[in-house]
């Protein structure tokens, strides 16, 4: 009987401790989640797409001068603006060749980005917030300073990929060219 | 005075109107995606803490997750063109992985400073399962979607461990 009892409460357990966790996640994350979502939905809306696209035409052009701005600033904006899945639609105003590099450079940011802006990919929160949970019991005052190093080890991040995929997809490119 | 009135009702009602569809966008992105997963990663946490799985899976975890060799065995096998696109979707498994990780820091498991490199180690298969779809969104043509997935796949073997290191050095002396 008593094996029975313990059992049924650490069976409960299980959920008390979970919903004690949630509780936490509800009032700790949900209403500047909320109020943060609000802000910025508004703002994208009065800056309106036109402004928006005329940046992205100008970020887009040909040319390695353009790299940095290419693969840095033009995902960024993508995903802070349009946020995912609606931002590769800005691959539309690349050269045909730099697309899947485009893609591979906003794809990448589209987590590191959660840590500041959570707005720009609220379906996935969990990769940054997972871990800034555990980081947020042991060291609380790192958390901010944490997500700040995120979103710029992303841009260098997204930076690298952005080249690197440029310069993989031309080869490739050249290679089917030549066997054709 | 009377167009003027007219004038600031509208632009007033203009921008009420915006906010107002905002925190609405807002709260339906909570309730329909934010909540739910919430829900589903809270019940795993508790899971882990309070069943003798976390000991289990901390001990596995630990081994790859308390140094940057170990993240970037987990960054390369995440990459395996075979694999990235199957452990894409969703992120489901980026963030399983970033909250059993999470929750080890918690625990005092893994030292925080290796929270930045596990970002990037786990996530090396970001979109990978979406690149037709995000090329297609981008007005791609057929050709350069052809070209583009393997491109894709083949580079994320080059720049997953680099984005680790990269992850190293930006933690260095937080």
């Amino acid at each position: 009987m008593d094996a029975l009892v313990a059992g049924a409460e650490a069976f409960i357990q299980v959920f008390r401790t979970a919903a004690d966790v949630f509780v936490g996640f509800t009032t700790g994350i949900i209403p500047i989640v909320v109020v943060f979502l609000t802000a910025v939905n508004a703002t994208v809306n009065f800056i309106g797409k036109d402004r928006v696209e005329g940046f992205a035409k100008w970020a887009s052009q040909e040319g390695w001068v353009y790299m940095p701005v290419r693969y840095t600033l033009l995902p960024f904006v993508a995903v802070f603006m349009l946020t995912n899945p609606v931002c590769y639609t800005f691959g539309t105003f690349l050269p045909e060749k730099h697309k899947p590099a485009f893609y591979d450079a906003a794809v990448s940011f589209v987590h590191p980005i959660t840590g500041i802006f959570p707005h720009a990919n609220g379906g996935e929160l969990f990769v940054w917030l997972g871990i800034a949970a555990g980081v947020e019991i042991v060291a609380p005052d790192t958390v901010t300073a944490l997500a700040v190093r995120y979103l710029l080890a992303g841009l260098v991040v997204i930076l690298i990929r952005g080249i690197t995929t440029d310069i993989i997809y031309g080869i490739m490119s050249a290679r089917k060219e030549n066997a054709e | 005075m009377q167009a003027l009135i007219e004038k600031i009702g509208r632009s007033v009602g203009g921008v009420v109107g915006t906010l107002f569809q905002a925190g609405r966008d807002a709260v339906d992105l909570c309730l329909k995606t934010i909540i739910p997963f919430m829900a589903f990663v809270t019940f795993v946490i508790g899971l882990i803490l309070e069943t003798g799985v976390g000991d289990a899976i901390a001990n596995g975890i630990k081994g790859f997750s308390s140094s940057l060799g170990g993240l970037m065995i987990v960054c390369i096998i995440c990459a395996i063109p075979l694999l990235s696109p199957l452990l894409g979707p969703g992120a489901v498994i980026a963030q399983i992985v970033g909250v059993l990780i999470g929750t080890e820091i918690g625990r005092g498991n893994i030292d925080p400073s290796m929270a930045l490199p596990a970002l990037f180690a786990i996530n090396p298969q970001v979109g990978c399962d979406f690149v037709p779809v995000g090329l297609a969104l981008g007005e791609a043509e057929p050709k350069t979607v052809e070209v583009g997935v393997p491109a894709v796949l083949t580079s994320r073997m080059i720049t997953g461990p680099i984005s680790v290191v990269v992850g190293y050095l930006f933690a260095l002396g937080l």
